[in-house]
């Protein structure tokens, strides 16, 4: 009798048994299943081939050198002390310092942990030498990003750093780990998408402690393309020496098609020093230097234009018909408006608007100005793509700005005759970028034609040639033809304020500027033209930031137009 | 049912467990360094010894054991005593006895020792059972209070070692050998409520880890990575198999290292991971058809003796298997108890091999 209890008992927890092992394995099985699988795999991030930037010339801009890591793999630690000291002793740096790098980095317990990057040729023998004493040391061969050319191009270039945290969520579907290397500025952030190439990894299979077990795949990250630019690394140079004891820009441009030749700002900085360890400190520097070494100035710095701002008002005075070109003004040498006097430069008596243009009188374009008033000066500069983004391919380009009668009243802020008068000569807050300027003079020159600014020439093996031109179909022609001879008359004749740009067999126009800066500051001088040259047309800017007179940047243009010309650029 | 028919079940199921195991086993010490090959090979070896206890068991005088239950019974809490004085630590624990090269634990003979003890026990009372001199009271002490000091005296030297598993265990014996010596269900459902009752009193008594084991077996999560790792990791281990199971040596939880015990306790995560619901399904109606075989060859038992161990085995068998499986499965708090035939473990094996050689002898019967 009890055994039969004993028996039906004995059924009854088998079934329950049973019933449980249903449960876990058929019923809950695919969820274990997945579980299990995310158990064992882990991924370790391997950084691609950055593609390297060549200028118009097929010389290297950036490249990527093999450059030794020194690695600890933490489960193959042996002897701690010993191995740390030995490392100290090598590398030459302090024993705490490399422990407290270790322990901040250690993640997985078979993801090699970068002890120290960029260690020299020699360094890496002797790590490899000793390789049997510690079994955990790893030296790895990874690739460097290398700015041959120093400061040459820097602003365009931009440079590759770690990825921030921001950058990571920002780019999140475009697979971007932590361990990433991203551009920033220039073209290293504005193609890295193309520079970058597919981010690859291993997948390892790896066991309870998190010790590799084995090598499941290996996916080769993509190569990135190589990138062309249209930069001429040769003008780079020139125009970083030209600006050697300035601070300022130098634009060139074929006015033809928008190509970028030139871009240079100073002062300038040294891509390579974001990739090399011992360079923290002048880092630091950078982004601290008073004078913005970072910044480039040709599409992010802000400044009055000055007597350039004078071209958009002629064309609109023309245009709108408030004034015909034999229309003239006296020049006492200074406007007086409310008890309050708007100086010019010269008492240029009576003038019209060619000898206006030529020799720069504030006086006829204080009255243009009121003639025209605010609100159509506004019209007019924004025709000339003033105080508008150029969409240059580089990043954080800003727009400027042009003041707006109807923005000022709507902001509260009153509106003065006085600040119509600014306006008129580019002063004022009038704020617009060195590129916004040069764009202006490839549309003179051009006859209305807006080309679009660029440096990418080619991605790859593919010519890049989609950018998009725009046509200003109110550019009238006999206005144009005007504007076109009065900027060359500026440099032609003798009493033009650029006239030391005449250089023989070379047929230069422009426009001079010299505008008030804040405070106690020197002016800033512009020059701003165009070449029709043999070879190439172009349009350029010389600017030099608190560099006092316009004729300072007329010098510098002219050793620039001298050294295009001696190398056949034009 | 032949007695002769009885007698080819045992045989059959025990290879076929044995066959499993060592299968098992294999996989679970394949290419590894933490579970060493060497043990399949020890293992294989005493599979061999272990047929070679159950021909000789079934063809010896079965009376032997009756008359030497209580000598075993003596010699066997003298171990434990040795164990608990000068044992091997391992795991944290001290279970093993080494003699020479040969390392056992007696705990694991104590189930069977045990068995033999209570069944001559019982056997032998019913004797003066027709009299009816005794008081209830002297029939209580008779009934339920010797044995259960005869119980608790090896339990309480197992308990110490730390073995809470085992200790169970025998506390399992003693209530299905009281059950099958005839006390009366009055008693036996007080003995429950008073167990229930002692619960609380006795988790005073336990180790922190045996504490832990039993908090993180209510919860696995409270501790993923300590102590609820284990039945996490031996859950997903099972759940993933799935139904028809990752294929022999190709279960990840077990290759990679992700079980822990695997060759013991944990064996038939293995089994589950690999081969699925149908492995498990196989090893489970295994052992179900082998204790319906023990509890027929106690049927047709003809003295007392022979059934009461019967029984015993049976049962001993069933709470081993359910409690195993249980455990990897997260339904109770891992104790340590092996899985007869198939966790690595020689002194279990071989202590299985004799309680089959004994079922063997008493099928002849």
């Amino acid at each position: 009798m009890r055994i039969k209890i004993l028996r039906v008992l004995i059924i009854i927890v088998f079934i329950i048994t049973l019933v449980n092992l249903v449960y876990l394995q058929a019923i809950r099985g695919s969820y274990y299943y997945k579980l299990s699988k995310n158990n064992r795999i882990r991924l370790i991030p391997m950084e691609g081939w950055r593609g390297r930037i060549f200028d118009r010339q097929k010389v290297l801009l950036a490249d990527n050198q093999l450059s030794y890591n020194a690695m600890i793999t933490p489960q193959d630690i042996k002897n701690t002390k010993e191995l740390f000291l030995f490392l100290s002793s090598v590398l030459g740096v302090d024993r705490y310092i490399l422990e407290e790098n270790y322990e901040q980095k250690t993640s997985f317990s078979f993801a090699p942990v970068v002890i120290a990057e960029n260690i020299t040729r020699e360094q890496a023998i002797i790590l490899e030498e000793n390789k049997y004493r510690f079994p955990s040391l790893v030296v790895s061969e990874s690739f460097r990003r290398v700015y041959p050319l120093g400061q040459n191009s820097a602003h365009v270039l931009g440079y590759v750093g770690k990825v921030s945290q921001s950058q990571i969520e920002k780019n999140q579907e475009y697979g971007y780990s932590p361990l990433s290397f991203v551009g920033y500025l220039g073209v290293e952030e504005y193609y890295d998408n193309y520079l970058r190439g597919g981010s690859g990894g291993l997948q390892v299979e790896v066991n309870s402690r998190g010790q590799q077990v084995r090598l499941l795949s290996v996916k080769e990250p993509l190569k990135g393309q190589d990138i062309t630019l249209t930069i001429d690394s040769r003008i780079q140079q020139k125009a970083l020496q030209l600006l050697d004891e300035h601070v300022g820009s130098i634009i060139v441009m074929d006015a033809d098609n928008g190509e970028m030749l030139a871009m240079t700002n100073a002062p300038a900085f040294d891509p390579n020093m974001f990739n090399q360890r011992k360079s923290f400190l002048s880092v630091q520097r950078l982004f601290s230097h008073p004078l913005a070494p970072l910044l480039n100035r040709s599409i992010k710095g802000l400044y009055p234009p000055g007597s350039v701002f004078k071209i958009p008002i002629a064309f609109g005075g023309l245009d709108s018909g408030k004034i015909a070109i034999q229309t003239t003004f006296h020049c006492p040498g200074f406007y007086e408006i409310g008890g309050i006097k708007f100086k010019c430069a010269h008492q240029h008596g009576a003038q019209n608007l060619y000898q206006a243009l030529t020799h720069s009188c504030n006086v006829y374009f204080y009255r243009l100005g009121l003639l025209l008033g605010a609100d159509s000066i506004y019209r007019y500069a924004k025709i000339f793509g003033l105080g508008e983004l150029t969409h240059v391919d580089l990043p954080y380009e800003k727009s400027g700005h042009i003041p707006y009668r109807q923005q000022n009243i709507l902001s509260g802020k009153k509106w003065y005759t006085g600040n119509t008068l600014n306006i008129s000569i580019g002063q004022g807050d009038v704020l617009i970028t060195p590129l916004q300027l040069t764009r202006m003079m490839a549309t003179i020159f051009n006859d209305g034609l807006e080309v679009q600014p660029h440096v990418i020439s080619a991605i790859g093996n593919h010519q890049v040639a989609a950018f998009s031109t725009r046509q200003q179909s109110w550019f009238a022609s006999p206005v144009s033809r005007f504007i076109k001879e009065s900027l060359r008359n500026v440099v032609k004749s003798p009493e033009g304020t650029a006239h030391i740009l005449d250089i023989p067999g070379l047929n230069v126009s422009g426009k001079t500027g010299t505008a008030q800066a804040s405070g106690t500051k020197k002016d800033h001088a512009w020059f701003v033209g165009y070449v029709k040259g043999e070879s190439r047309n172009i349009a350029f800017c010389v600017f030099l930031e608190n560099g006092g007179s316009s004729e300072n940047a007329c010098y510098v243009a002219r050793d620039l137009l001298n050294y295009l010309r001696e190398k056949e650029i034009l | 049912m032949t007695q002769q028919t009885l007698e080819k079940k045992i045989w059959v199921y025990s290879f076929a467990l044995i066959v499993i195991g060592l299968a098992a086993l294999y996989s679970a010490s394949y290419n590894n360094v933490r579970v060493e090959q060497k043990i399949f090979f020890d293992q294989l070896k005493f599979a061999g010894i272990s047929f070679l206890v159950m021909a000789f068991l079934g063809r010896t005088d079965y009376r032997k054991f009756y008359d030497g239950a209580y000598f075993f019974y003596f010699v066997n809490v003298l171990l434990l005593v040795m164990v608990l004085v000068m044992g091997r630590h391992a795991l944290g624990a001290q279970r093993w006895i080494n003699l020479g090269e040969f390392s056992f634990q007696p705990s694991e003979f104590m189930k069977l020792t045990l068995i033999l003890m209570l069944g001559r026990y019982f056997a032998k009372r019913r004797v003066h059972l027709s009299f009816n001199f005794l008081s209830k009271t002297q029939l209580l002490v008779r009934d339920l209070i010797y044995p259960c000091f005869l119980t608790i005296i090896p339990m309480y030297l197992i308990f110490k070692q730390p073995d809470l598993g085992t200790a169970l265990l025998l506390f399992g014996i003693f209530f299905v050998m009281i059950f099958a010596g005839g006390l009366s269900y009055k008693y036996i459902f007080n003995l429950i409520f008073l167990c229930l009752a002692f619960f609380p009193i006795g988790w005073n008594f336990l180790r922190q880890y045996q504490k832990d084991r039993l908090l993180v077996f209510l919860n696995p999560n409270i501790d993923p990575l300590g102590a609820g790792y284990t039945i996490i990791q031996s859950k997903i281990a099972i759940g993933s198999g799935q139904v028809f199971g990752k294929g022999w040596l190709a279960g990840t939880q077990n290759q990679l290292n992700f079980l822990p015990e695997r060759h013991t306790d944990f064996i038939f995560s293995v089994i589950g991971e690999e081969w699925g619901l149908v492995g498990s399904i196989l090893v489970i109606a295994i052992y179900f058809l082998l204790i319906l075989s023990i509890l027929d060859i106690a049927t047709h038992v003809k003295d007392r003796f022979g059934v009461f161990v019967c029984m015993g085995i049976a049962a001993i068998l069933t709470l081993q298997v359910i409690i195993n499986i249980g455990m990897v499965m997260g339904m109770f708090p891992i104790v340590g108890i092996t899985l007869p035939f198939i966790s690595y473990g020689r002194s279990s094996f071989l202590v299985t091999a004799l309680m089959m050689g004994f079922l063997l002898n008493l099928s002849r019967r």
